[in-house]
């Protein structure tokens, strides 16, 4: 009998590759149905939406169009980018997101600094303060005339301004910086650095995992925010992503109706655009940017899970 | 929250009041108005309306809008924080709670010196339900069509044909021989009937079973009026026998299985795709189907028709004419041009032909008979968003011009002028008497619980799991739910119009 040979590299292979047994291979071929099911199931929705804001209006309205577009057309994306605050309210989400968590790392850095030092005197009282204002919230209608009266209602600083600083978000970067060795403040110290060089200097390219995680979760916060920006701000120019989907789903069949007519020789004008294909394309087109993004901050979002859960 | 943003209103404008608004007319050019109204889907300062009231006005105007969500809140949020909207352009409800916080200038003297047209273009009755110890304090945006049939059936004429009906019901009994005569010639081949259609967009149609229907057993709203009773649709005599005709048309499958769970796109779908025969219908509903049905299954336009409200067999129909006030405007005490604002509105009512609906030759022609007949697309694309812009109307004027919106789409005045225009019976209307009735605390409360256990106590007697027995149930519910202190409400209001 011929002895089995194998190359250099496929021996180097297989050095550690310990062989799976058949429960073992059941097990993975479960995992990975249940795996392709669940992706399934996040997709699906997706396609089902996209699919029905680029059919045909009467296969939309005939609910033919299941996962994939029935006779193309744009006549509804072109709607939603030429007649609607599409971009508007796209331009006011991009601002306050990336302003907004500009600001609020800014804050939030700035206090949980001083707040993680043990030499920080007054650092229980002012904790205090920031555990007492994250349990207790005032209510929207002080809110609304602490915001009034300080004069930015229906500007962007009014949707920035009362989310500077999120108080969890706050604690979960107090808790990092406490976490780290204080021997390299000291060092730092000790080489005439001062407490903004250490901070900017050594603390925080020390802290990139949970500020990236902060970051995001402010990001997010800002991008889905409704409620408040919905009662700080009245003008149309000032509406956000968020409102807009909200104000053109409950408004498309008014606007298909205005918009639908038919010519004396019965040419059918906008019959493309139907009430669930307008609202298909208007959450197709908000979809993108999300999309865009996720690739870039996935492992930010999934460190986020367990950033701040060793140290409490 | 709203007794917490009462509060802050009150305090609010005991402050305003003190602040002086201009006491005269700035003028055209001279002032920028500010008039806040309901939702929109775009941006009300960047639409091609705007440039058009300009040219008929010759006032600017910013444009505010309120949430689709949470809109009482935010109105009122805004209007105890001190807002100055010129306008404010709201439903009946909004309207009333800002009255009842004392949000609101008085307009008579304001009407009388700038507004005759739209004093003029309303009739005593709608104005005296806008009047608070004698003094007016909004305008009407009337509906325009009160005597419109919006509940009907939309049949496929040519599957009609084929089984060989070729004359449309008028009674129920014929109704139920036709439905009879379908499920015999097609057995399970179609959905003889599907609905409901429950999401209605106008009117007060959302009811779980057609109301084109009901009125063959004399049963047109939750609330009605006999004899001088108020008494609720689960009391009228006709009922239990509507209930088990219901349930008699689910047994015998000649309704869609699915008509609890049908949602109105689910019903749209149905009937476009061609898999029902007959459609519980409305004009918001024909403005796609129809086209949809032309395209999809490759049918024309005659190959639709409509059954208008059904009478019973004792000859009785009965149908509510549409509620009558859609929108009302009102100038805010903290308003700082009333002047402008109301002669801002005369001026549009003024030109109201131009600003709705356009300029003859351009956007619209007179037919032979006098209607008004849009040109399409430029009719939509110019003057489509005007509805968003109405504040007060001339009444009659705009019931004149109102339906040259809807011809605007032939599909929907095929079922527009088959159902309201050429039915000549208007004797089946019966007056909505709580049309002008003012918010009522028991009303208010309980109203929506009650009209819910109503649809869920239809739905269920239509399927079999209820019966007549269940009725005293239903009725210790009723009474459980302050169903009584609601007709006690309804009761003393219908007798306050009768005295």
């Amino acid at each position: 009998m011929k002895a089995k040979t194998l190359s250099p590299e496929k021996d180097k292979k297989n050095i550690n590759h310990i062989p799976m047994d058949a429960s073992e291979k059941v097990a993975e071929i479960i995992a990975y149905v249940v795996l392709v099911l669940l992706a399934l199931m996040a997709i699906l929705p997706c396609l089902h939406v996209i699919s029905k804001g680029i059919s045909n209006g009467t296969a939309v309205a005939a609910g033919s169009v299941i996962f994939w577009p029935v006779g193309f057309q744009v006549e509804a994306i072109n709607y939603v980018f030429t007649r609607t605050a599409f971009f508007t309210s796209l331009k006011n989400t991009l601002i306050i997101t990336v302003v907004g968590t500009a600001i609020a790392m800014f804050t939030t850095v700035t206090t949980a600094y001083p707040l993680s030092r043990s030499d920080f005197k007054g650092r229980r009282f002012v904790t205090l303060l920031y555990v007492i204002s994250m349990v207790f919230f005032g209510g929207i209608v002080p809110a609304y005339m602490v915001v009034k009266t300080i004069g930015i209602l229906d500007t962007y600083w009014a949707c920035i301004l009362p989310f500077a600083i999120v108080q969890f978000n706050m604690f979960i970067v107090k808790n990092y910086f406490e976490g780290l060795p204080t021997e390299v403040e000291e060092s730092a110290s000790i080489d005439g650095a001062n407490d903004i060089r250490t901070l900017w200097s050594i603390i925080l390219p020390m802290s990139v995992p949970v500020l990236a995680t902060v970051a995001l979760l402010y990001a997010i916060n800002y991008w889905n925010n409704y409620f408040h920006v919905m009662m700080y701000t009245s003008s149309a120019s000032m509406k956000t992503l968020q409102l807009y989907l909200y104000d053109i789903i409950n408004n498309s069949a008014a606007i298909t109706e205005s918009l639908y007519s038919t010519s004396f020789e019965g040419t059918n004008y906008a019959q493309n655009i139907t009430t669930e294909g307008l609202n298909a394309a208007a959450v197709s087109m908000s979809l993108v940017p999300i999309i865009a993004a996720y690739p870039f901050v996935q492992r930010y979002m999934i460190s986020g899970i367990t950033v701040g859960s060793v140290k409490g | 929250m709203k007794k917490l943003v009462s509060l802050l209103l009150i305090a609010v404008l005991a402050l305003g009041m003190c602040a002086a608004a201009s006491a005269e007319l700035l003028g055209p050019g001279n002032v920028t108005l500010k008039r806040l109204s309901y939702t929109c889907p775009w941006d009300p300062n960047n639409d091609y309306m705007v440039p058009i009231m300009k040219e008929a006005t010759g006032y600017d105007v910013d444009f505010y809008a309120l949430p689709s969500n949470d809109a009482d809140n935010k109105l009122m949020l805004e209007v105890g924080g001190g807002a100055d909207y010129d306008i404010v352009t709201v439903n009946i409800n909004q309207w009333r709670m800002l009255l009842a916080a004392g949000a609101l200038m008085p307009i008579t003297d304001l009407l009388n010196t700038y507004g005759q047209d739209i004093l003029a273009g309303n009739t005593d009755e709608v104005w005296a339900t806008l009047t608070q110890d004698g003094d007016i304090y909004g305008m009407p945006y009337m509906y325009p069509h009160s005597q419109e049939i919006t509940s009907f059936l939309v049949c496929r004429k040519d599957l009609l044909n084929a089984a060989g009906i070729t004359e449309l019901p008028k009674t129920i009994s014929g109704f139920y021989d036709m439905l009879v005569a379908l499920k015999n010639f097609y057995g399970d081949q179609y959905i003889i009937l599907t609905g409901p259609l429950v999401a209605a967009s106008e009117g007060n149609d959302s009811w779980r079973i057609p109301k084109c229907i009901t009125s063959a057993f004399g049963i047109y709203s939750d609330w009605m009026v006999e004899d001088g009773k108020v008494i609720y649709a689960s009391e009228s005599p006709k009922f239990v026998e509507m209930m088990n005709f219901f349930n008699k048309l689910y047994t015998e499958g000649l309704i869609d299985v699915d008509w609890a769970v049908n949602s109105e796109s689910a019903v749209q779908e149905k009937f476009v795709s061609g898999k029902a025969i007959i459609c519980c219908g409305s004009r918001a509903l024909v403005n796609f189907t129809t086209a949809a049905m032309i395209d999809q299954l490759h049918i024309s336009m005659d190959d639709l028709c409509y059954i208008n409200p059904l009478y019973g067999d004792d000859g009785v129909c009965t149908y509510q004419e549409s509620e009558a006030i859609n929108q009302v405007s009102c100038v805010l005490r903290n308003a700082k041009h009333p002047e402008d604002a109301i002669n801002w509105i005369n001026t549009k009512v003024q030109n109201q032909l131009f600003i709705n609906i356009g300029v003859e030759g351009v956007h619209f022609t007179y037919d032979e008979v006098g209607q008004i007949s849009p040109i399409n697309p430029i009719f939509a694309n110019e003057r489509g968003d005007s509805y968003y812009y109405i504040d007060a109307t001339n009444a009659a004027d705009y019931q004149f011009q109102w339906p040259s919106r809807i011809r605007k789409s032939a599909g929907q005045w095929h079922a527009f002028n088959a159902t309201t225009i050429t039915n000549p019976d208007l004797s089946i209307f019966v007056k909505n008497y709580f049309k002008f009735m003012p918010a009522s605390e028991a009303y208010a409360t309980n109203n929506t619980a009650l009209y819910s256990s109503l649809q869920d106590l239809i739905l269920q007697m239509m399927a079999g799991v209820k019966t007549e027995a269940d009725l005293a149930t239903f009725a210790n519910d009723f009474a459980n739910n302050d169903g009584e202190e609601v007709r006690a409400e309804l009761q003393a209001y219908y007798d306050s119009l009768a005295k």
